[in-house]
């Protein structure tokens, strides 16, 4: 890298911090307000929240849903995926640019469409309706994780099973649900979040008792502009860097990110 | 055993996953076109098309929409080319931080980056805190594009700059290397050789962030103000304070369409410049 990529890079690294950075520093600000710079530091705010059930429901149905819609998109994207890239069934192509079609649409457009239909179907305002629509949100994202690890990984270990006498009940078990673990994991992972923080679905499918952590975030900071939001923003922040970290560490971030042309896949 | 193409149990495999996303997915879809014909009095037609298309009001915000997304689109691309290029070409720990700087972003709300950047440029805020301290006068910056185009740019930032690495990881260097022993100067080398390969992942970023930031309602939403309507932000309110659903399914589909063909544009053109510099 020369000299002035290395100045550019500093600045971005500024750009893409700095506002993060900041509602860190409000979020432990002693005064009424949001003012910089904060008069003095306390943890507050991080009390009050942590008090708080208009924020704290949310984070834990933000915690649930997230959970819940990862493993039923799961269970349905790693059936699909086994036979897309084992069998290659006719129109095999077609059926996985179907699968992840709910990834080219703008959310909202999404959103008031579930909604319209829900309703017509008495799920308006339910929890099954929000969790049929984040299922319907993450299972691309899941989709094309395990698609990749799996169609890297090589057929021959299965055929070997096969041959050595294993039923296939016993192969997926001990053979291909192995080999699409990684996938599995951090698409798990990545799906999670994209639940824990998707906001269109959630605001218009969620009501009082089962709205998600964005979408009461975003309700406050309509009518409030107070450290509060700062503080559950960092409470936020702290669960999804976490779940980075995991990510990253069992799976490597490079290649969650990158997709790659084979081999070796560069772990960030 | 080797597997048949088609057994009964491919079916059932796949039959989950289809079904689900046919029921919930095009269903929806489906029924957000009809709602979009519904007229006053029972009957199907164009009323709320046309009442959309008819309006100089609407058709200004539909205009905003799209030139919002276009320009975020432009600066992410500006911006984002060089930081993608760093990422390709450094290694070990120095990649990993990169990449950590640019993902980490990524995965924090967009609420939560919006709110981020309300203190970064709000009355009391990071700039006007400085300016204050230097008994400079302060500037108000939020409550209109400025600060709607650079909270977007920040959150389609990482967007762009994965799409334009991943296409920058895949060029041998030996090219640009062989290009540079022959004498050609590194700007030689950067139009004729980098700029050309890259072009799939400059492609595949654009058309992501244009579809992203032209349906993104959070931050315009909060920042705000009448004057920076967009359609996404006027489909809600018609949705949840008119409770108008036949027009908002409608300016939905406006979104919707326009999305479809603007990425159409961006593909044919892409495809244009591909053929050109091949």
């Amino acid at each position: 890298m020369n000299r002035w990529l290395k100045a550019y890079i500093a600045l971005a690294a500024v750009f893409l911090l700095l506002p993060m950075a900041l509602v860190v520093v409000v979020s432990l600000s002693s005064a009424q307000f949001v003012i910089f710079p904060p008069p003095g530091f306390s943890l507050k705010w991080f009390a009050r929240v942590l008090q708080d059930t208009s924020f704290m429901r949310p984070l834990w149905n933000s915690i649930q849903l997230g959970l819940l819609s990862t493993i039923m998109a799961a269970m349905l994207a790693v059936p699909a995926a086994i036979v897309l890239v084992r069998r290659r069934p006719p129109g095999a192509e077609a059926i996985q640019t179907f699968l992840l079609s709910p990834l080219a649409l703008p959310s909202l457009v999404l959103a008031i469409a579930l909604l319209f239909f829900l309703s017509s179907i008495g799920l308006g305002n339910t929890y099954i309706g929000l969790l049929i629509g984040h299922v319907v949100i993450v299972l691309p994202y899941l989709l094309r994780t395990v698609l990749a690890v799996y169609s890297a990984s090589d057929p021959r270990i299965e055929e070997a099973a096969y041959t050595l006498g294993a039923n296939p009940w016993r192969a997926f078990w001990r053979v291909t649900l192995p080999a699409i673990r990684p996938g599995l994991f951090a698409g798990g992972m990545f799906a999670f979040l994209i639940s824990f923080d998707e906001v269109a679905v959630a605001l218009m499918l969620s009501n009082a008792s089962n709205m998600t952590l964005p979408v009461s975030i975003l309700g406050y900071l309509v009518n409030n502009y107070d450290p509060a939001v700062a503080a559950i923003s960092v409470i936020k922040m702290a669960i999804v860097v976490v779940v980075l970290i995991a990510v990253e560490k069992f799976y490597g971030l490079g290649s969650l990110t990158l997709p790659q042309r084979g081999g070796t896949a560069s772990h960030g | 055993m080797m597997p048949n193409r088609f057994r009964l149990s491919t079916l059932a495999f796949l039959a989950p996953a289809v079904i689900g996303l046919l029921v919930f997915f095009i269903g929806p879809l489906l029924l957000n076109v009809e709602v979009s014909l519904r007229e006053q009095g029972g009957g199907h037609g164009l009323a709320q098309y046309l009442r959309a298309l008819g309006d100089a009001y609407y058709v200004k915000v539909w205009l905003q929409t799209i030139v919002l997304a276009a320009c975020v689109t432009f600066f992410t691309l500006l911006f984002g080319y060089p930081f993608a290029f760093a990422i390709a070409r450094s290694r070990g720990p120095v990649k990993g931080f990169l990449i950590f700087l640019i993902v980490t972003p990524l995965l924090i709300n967009v609420v939560v980056r919006t709110f981020g950047w309300m203190v970064v440029l709000g009355r009391s805020g990071l700039i006007n805190g400085t300016l204050r301290a230097f008994d400079l006068p302060t500037i108000n910056m939020l409550g209109g594009w400025f600060a709607i185009g650079i909270t977007l740019v920040h959150v389609m930032l990482p967007f762009m700059v994965l799409s334009i690495a991943s296409a920058l990881e895949g060029i041998d260097q030996a090219l640009e290397q062989a290009a540079l022993t022959l004498g050609a100067k590194p700007a030689a080398a950067f139009r004729y050789i980098i700029w050309p390969l890259s072009l799939d992942g400059v492609i595949t970023g654009t058309l992501l962030v244009f579809s992203l930031s032209i349906g993104s309602f959070v931050t315009v939403m909060l920042m705000g103000n009448n004057r920076t309507m967009v359609l996404p932000v006027m489909v809600y309110q018609q949705l949840n304070l008119s409770s108008d659903w036949p027009f908002a399914a409608a300016l939905g589909m406006v979104l919707l369409v326009t999305v479809l063909v603007i990425s159409g544009i961006q593909l044919a053109i892409g495809r244009r410049l591909r053929r050109g510099q091949a």
